[in-house]
């Protein structure tokens, strides 16, 4: 290994690619967005859930409910009930006719109306129904003949819920890093293309040269940008160590992909088209992290889990090297296999 | 001392040269530069090169001729460490090049026929690029653009420039390592008249420094004005190689040109063959000839040379 030479063609790279005004711009500028994105997102999670009641004659139990998380709104009319669920002021607007008092407890069934927005899901629709039946029944004197023991499982979020921003940061740390795979695949296929990778093998550069100078090129493009970003927003607060090894695991993953690219491209349109295919899953596991519950288990067959869901649960659990030490040993195996099939494809490509 | 050793097949005169002092200069027995021993390289079914053998002594320069297809640049990509021959071997500099490749590549300027410069960097950037990478010491690279002609326009941005600049820029890249044996693919393409000539002389300075030069064109005026010796390559082989005299003496047609004025007062071509045995009665009656306008010589060119060895030009 010749690190003059490796240094010489590392520094050629680095300044290749910022001379290159699309990659220039866009990588300040995904960088500053992707910190302003962070930022403007809530940093508290609003964990009380808001309903309107309409109610001529109000229950007192519904009066007591506004407790740990429930908001109750009371208006003046059904209408009014109506135009706030629309205007989406809270998730249900409850309707409680007048005579509801004198109709529990016969066998008449009082009537009540609960209105919900188009948009809300099914979870809601449901936890209010079921907040309506407890209530109806502790009025009516007959309360559930069942005790509920709530036990939660892992650390209690209750009221330190997740904030949003904190939600999107994998997403935004996997962007950064997944864009540089365009960046290295580019500054390759110029190289095929444009046959100054021919000029640079009838010089003492070896073809291991060349390829460890662009994993060098790769990695720290993708690397010191993530570091940076995850930095400033907070991410290397905790556990910092954990979260710098998977951003640099997960910048020689990017590069190993950025490799199979390259070898599969012909210019730079290709890259895209080629990028775009190859990176699109990699973002997946990045909203199951903003939307619990919203993927399975096949996620884990996606590369970029294993970097998504270190950073998630180090940065914001803080979770230590014994949670998250198969994480990285998975991610150490993709990287070596991604590496190793891109420099076969590229070593091809370049005969 | 030479050892020449020829065969015929069908019509080409096929050498195997094995020259160990073509220059003719003075008779020195300069060392080899360049050693192909059998080379053959083949893409698929086709023989791209077939079992070439030939030396280039140090400091020589030998032209590398033939059309496209002919197997010039697989031999250069062989010779320069680019491509691994099928069979055979060659030796750059005293070193087998299979095994040497570092260095054989560390004492090597290529210049290639399509421009394959970093154009988003300057001139003096892309050379000083390869001068680390040959780890030259103390590079002066504004000396070496100004030597192309490419002073002032050293900070410029290559994709700036023109296509004769590059070529020159490609030139000027060859040469960062000073080295000892030159590979150059149409050094002069493209350039205008004056600056191809620059070029040449630059190659005639490198020859005259110590430097071997391999060159590969097309054009025979420029192969035949630099090339110690030339050698044709056609479907694989070297089907000749000698100097441009010794060619034009054993396959050029020799002959004396004249326009002589008759009688009615009109002009007539008349052509003397020199190799003739009636040739010095030929000459003696035409020089006495009152009505000779004008005599002139006429000389086989390199291509003439060419198709009468292959029966094919050499630009297809």
């Amino acid at each position: 290994m010749n690190w003059r030479i490796i240094t010489a063609l590392v520094s050629k790279d680095f300044s290749l690619f910022f001379r290159n005004r699309f990659f220039a711009i866009v990588t300040v500028i995904g960088i500053i967005f992707y910190i302003v994105v962070y930022f403007v997102m809530p940093r508290t999670v609003d964990e009380n859930l808001e309903i309107g009641i309409y109610a001529p004659v109000m229950l007192p139990a519904f009066e007591e409910v506004q407790h740990e998380g429930l908001t109750v709104q009371v208006v003046k009319s059904e209408e009014e009930l109506k135009e706030g669920v629309i205007e989406g002021d809270y998730v249900a607007g409850i309707a409680i006719p007048a005579d509801i008092t004198g109709g529990l407890g016969t066998e008449q069934k009082p009537r009540l109306n609960v209105y919900f927005a188009s948009d809300v899901p099914d979870e809601i629709k449901d936890a209010v129904e079921f907040l309506i039946r407890e209530l109806i029944y502790q009025q009516a004197g007959q309360a559930l003949t069942i005790e509920i023991s709530e036990e939660i499982l892992g650390p209690d979020m209750m009221g330190m819920q997740v904030p949003p921003r904190d939600r999107i940061r994998p997403l935004l740390a996997v962007m950064l890093l997944i864009f540089e795979t365009f960046g290295l695949a580019s500054l390759i296929t110029e190289e095929v293309e444009r046959r100054t990778l021919q000029a640079l093998l009838v010089t003492p550069v070896t073809v291991k040269n060349f390829f460890v100078a662009k994993g060098i090129t790769g990695i720290g493009l993708a690397f010191i940008q993530t570091a940076l970003f995850m930095a400033i927003v907070g991410g290397l607060n905790q556990q910092p160590l954990i979260i710098i090894i998977t951003l640099l695991l997960g910048a020689v993953m990017v590069t190993g992909i950025g490799f199979i690219i390259a070898s599969l491209a012909k210019d730079f349109m290709s890259v895209m088209a080629w990028a775009m295919v190859a990176l699109i899953p990699m973002f997946i596991p990045s909203f199951g992290v903003m939307f619990p519950g919203s993927v399975t288990g096949w996620i884990k067959f996606i590369p970029s889990y294993y970097v998504v869901d270190t950073v998630h649960r180090t940065a914001s659990f803080g979770a230590g090297w014994g949670d998250i030490w198969l994480n990285l040993l998975i991610l150490v195996g993709v990287d070596i296999v991604l590496v190793w099939i891109g420099i076969l494809a590229l070593r091809r490509k370049s005969r | 001392m030479s050892t020449l050793c020829v065969s015929i097949s069908r019509e080409l005169v096929i050498y195997k040269c094995m020259f160990k002092n073509p220059t003719g200069k003075g008779g020195n027995m300069a060392p080899d530069a360049i050693v192909a021993e059998e080379l053959e390289y083949v893409y698929g079914e086709l023989v791209a090169v077939n079992h070439i053998s030939f030396n280039v002594a140090e400091g020589e320069i030998v032209g590398f001729l033939g059309p496209n297809g002919a197997g010039k640049t697989t031999t250069v990509m062989m010779l320069t460490g680019q491509l691994k021959p099928r069979s055979g071997k060659a030796m750059l500099l005293g070193m087998d090049i299979a095994r040497n490749i570092e260095k054989v590549q560390g004492e090597i300027g290529v210049c290639f026929e399509t421009t394959n410069l970093y154009e988003k960097m300057s001139a003096i950037e892309n050379l000083n690029l390869f001068a680390r990478l040959f780890g030259v010491e103390s590079f002066d690279g504004s000396a070496l653009l100004a030597r192309v002609g490419l002073q002032g326009r050293e900070k410029d941005r290559v994709e700036t420039y023109s296509k004769g600049m590059k070529q020159r820029l490609m030139v000027a890249r060859s040469m960062v390592n000073r080295p000892r044996v030159l590979f150059l693919d149409e050094p002069t393409a493209g350039l205008d008249p004056t600056s191809a000539e620059g070029i040449r002389d630059i190659i005639l300075e490198e020859r005259d420094r110590g430097a071997t030069v391999f060159l590969t064109t097309h054009d025979m005026m420029e192969a035949d004005k630099l090339s110690d010796r030339v050698a044709f390559m056609n479907q694989g082989n070297i089907v000749a190689l000698d100097t441009p005299l010794n060619l034009k003496q054993r396959y050029g047609k020799r002959a004396l040109k004249a326009i002589i004025s008759n009688k009615s007062g009109g002009l007539e071509d008349r052509e003397i063959a020199l190799d003739t045995p009636g040739t010095p009665e030929a000459v003696q009656q035409l020089f006495s000839n009152e009505n000779v306008i004008t005599v002139h010589s006429e000389e086989a060119t390199l291509e003439d040379i060419f198709i009468s060895i292959t029966g094919r030009g050499l630009v297809e």
